[in-house]
């Protein structure tokens, strides 16, 4: 096909008209309306685009941005009781803000993705057996890894957040971060499936990572994207190993010696001493509350 | 030549005994009588000839006309036209993955699976007949993207706007699409729409109803591509807008999954994720401009 003009189909008939080249299909910007013979678009119809860009954004900001902070966060218990505890008491300190912040970026925004996410997964034909190209592995594991995410998710919130507690969940006690945390996950078979579900979720944030790029136009070439997925295999590395680390940190966590330290710090709180940072440094036991 | 020659000779096989012992082609065709109807399997074996290709390979069974077993059966339907990979109308699922018959080789296909050659119509679009498919909605998304230059009066408007090299080579690749819908077949968001027509429905109906089902579902890879490639145009470029409000319009580029079959796929190795994620950034300016602009 020489040229550059002359690519395309040769059925169609250029047409600088607003209308249609089939005049039997009225469109919006056609002058002569008529009666459409078919049914009107929904509302998310209409905005499809945006839902779907706003899906995306989500999985970055907040959900995305959430899941590495809490990651890190929860891999400070490999320094020990007292340096989780530090972290767990300031996000705390929000008080009674916490919830709505909670709710606002971290459960309606994931309730969002969540849901887009479903529809998605439910109107694609995956095909890795006719096309097992790793770019076809990759959205087939996004998916895959998506659903995963959903169900851990919704059994993580429930065993550990308070909001679990009337279901004989809410493990997580707050004031006894490193070692509440620890003695739930304990049974080989909890880490386990944390294991998976951490995994899994960091797969679908890395790779959607990389997706992202893509969908927003960031990286355009196959190089830029080369470069970008590198970044992002860096970037689900370091969440997975502080994912697993945290794991393996509240495993060997010696729970006694972590309890002690927590409640000390539970009193200095309660003393209104300065809460965190400047506590640890005064006091008088072992701060790692770790096992020998 | 000499070479050519002998393979002609070779070729004609006219009894001389000296062509090594081949095996002869076992295929089996996924073939359906009507659209809408049963699809079943049929098994033929033809001659081993040096070069086959699969077109070549329907060509004897169509004269045939007898499946393995020796029944007689009505010839197997096929589209092709160029037999050069420039027509795109022979796209057909052998050995399971898309591809153009006029360029499927025998022997290659039979490298992959030796004991026989597997040949389906695809399956992203309704079936006419056996391998023959109707691949209207494919035109229609190129319909949706006015992939086309503008330009339809007879006045003498000049000449137009130039076009660099550099220009040039970037859209010379995007040019070369041949319609052949593997990348649509092997996109995974991509689905089928096979609609029939109700009894009361007139025809006039009937068209609107699967146009507009057409129109509100994905427009497919080759369609961003060439979107991408008249809106880089500088005439083209003139209703780059009304690209982009129908690329960001239902069905449009949001439903990419980024698979990247498409460009695996793609017979003419169009860079077609590339056109995809700069759609996606053009779509990203263009929202942000609907937005504040209005
Ligand atoms: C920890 C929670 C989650 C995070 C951080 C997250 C993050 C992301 C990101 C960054 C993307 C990339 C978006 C893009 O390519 O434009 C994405 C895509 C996706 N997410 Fe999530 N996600 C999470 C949970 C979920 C859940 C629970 C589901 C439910 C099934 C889900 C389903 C999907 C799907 C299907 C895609 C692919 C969309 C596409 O490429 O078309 N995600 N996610
Ligand atoms: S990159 Fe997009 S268009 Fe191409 S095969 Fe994947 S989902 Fe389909
Ligand atoms: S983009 Fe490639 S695979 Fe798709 S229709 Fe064009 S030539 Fe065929
Ligand atoms: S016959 Fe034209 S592409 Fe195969």
């Amino acid at each position: 096909m020489p040229g550059v003009v002359a690519a395309g189909p040769p059925p169609i008939l250029p047409k600088v008209s607003a209308c249609d080249g089939d005049r039997r299909v009225p469109t919006a910007a056609c002058s002569t309306p008529r009666k459409p013979p078919v049914s009107e678009s929904s509302f998310l119809e209409r905005n499809q685009f945006l839902i779907y860009r706003l899906f995306s954004l989500s999985g970055l900001i907040p959900v995305g941005a959430f899941l590495v902070v809490h990651l890190l966060t929860n891999a400070s218990v490999l320094g020990g009781a007292a340096s989780f505890q530090s972290r767990v008491d300031m996000i705390h300190s929000l008080g009674p803000l916490l919830v709505p912040v909670e709710v606002a970026f971290i459960f309606l925004p994931l309730a969002f993705h969540a849901a887009v996410g479903f529809l998605i997964v439910a109107n694609g034909l995956p095909n890795v057996g006719s096309y097992p190209y790793v770019g076809n592995v990759r959205y087939t594991l996004q998916r895959v890894t998506g659903m995963i995410a959903a169900a851990f998710i919704v059994w993580h919130v429930l065993q550990l957040h308070w909001l679990g507690t009337p279901v004989g969940g809410g493990q997580f006690d707050p004031h006894y971060a490193s070692s509440s945390a620890a003695v739930a996950i304990r049974p080989l078979w909890v880490t386990a499936l944390y294991a998976v579900g951490v995994l899994s979720v960091v797969f679908h944030f890395a790779n959607g990572l990389w997706t992202l790029g893509i969908t927003w136009g960031i990286w355009t070439s196959p190089a830029a994207m080369r470069r970008a997925n590198a970044v992002s295999v860096v970037v689900g590395l370091v969440l997975a190993a502080a994912g697993l680390g945290a794991l393996g940190g509240l495993r060997t966590l010696d729970v006694d010696q972590a309890r002690a330290t927590e409640r000390w710090m539970e009193e200095q709180r309660e003393q209104r001493l300065p809460p965190s940072g400047e506590t640890s440094t005064v006091q008088p036991t072992s701060t790692t509350g770790k096992g020998e | 030549m000499i070479k050519a020659a002998e393979h002609l000779d070779h070729e004609s096989g006219n009894g001389h005994g000296q062509a090594p012992e081949v095996h002869p082609v076992r295929v089996r065709i996924l073939r359906q009588d009507v659209a809408g109807g049963e699809s079943y399997w049929e098994r033929y074996e033809v001659p081993h000839e040096p070069n086959m290709n699969v077109i070549s390979v329907l060509q004897k069974i169509a004269a045939l006309a007898r499946t393995r077993d020796g029944r007689r059966v009505a010839p197997v339907a096929w589209d092709c036209s160029c037999l050069e990979e420039v027509c795109g109308s022979c796209t057909m699922l052998i050995n399971g993955r898309t591809r153009m018959a006029c360029s499927a080789l025998v022997d290659k296909l039979l490298a992959e699976d030796p004991v026989e050659i597997e040949i389906r119509p695809m399956s992203k679009f309704p079936v006419v007949r056996d391998l023959v498919v109707d691949r209207r909605r494919l035109f229609r998304s190129l319909e949706r993207v006015k992939a086309w230059v503008p330009v339809d009066d007879s006045y003498d408007h000049g000449p137009g706007p130039r076009i660099s090299p550099e220009q040039q080579q970037d859209a010379y690749p995007l040019a070369e699409c041949i319609s052949c819908g593997c990348c649509l077949e092997a996109c995974p968001q991509f689905t089928k729409i096979e609609l029939s027509r109700g009894d009361a429905e007139s025809e006039a109906d009937f068209e609107a109803r699967r146009r507009q089902a057409f129109d509100a579902n994905f427009v497919g890879p080759h369609a961003i591509s060439q979107a991408m490639l008249f809106n880089a145009h500088p005439t083209g470029g003139m209703i780059a807008d009304e690209r982009l409000e129908a690329l960001t319009s239902k069905g449009g580029i949001q439903m990419c999954g980024n698979a990247q079959n498409c460009v695996a796929v793609c017979p003419k190795r169009i860079p077609l994720t590339r056109s995809i994620a700069r759609a996606g950034r053009a779509a990203t300016v263009w929202a942000i401009k609907k937005l504040f602009d209005r």
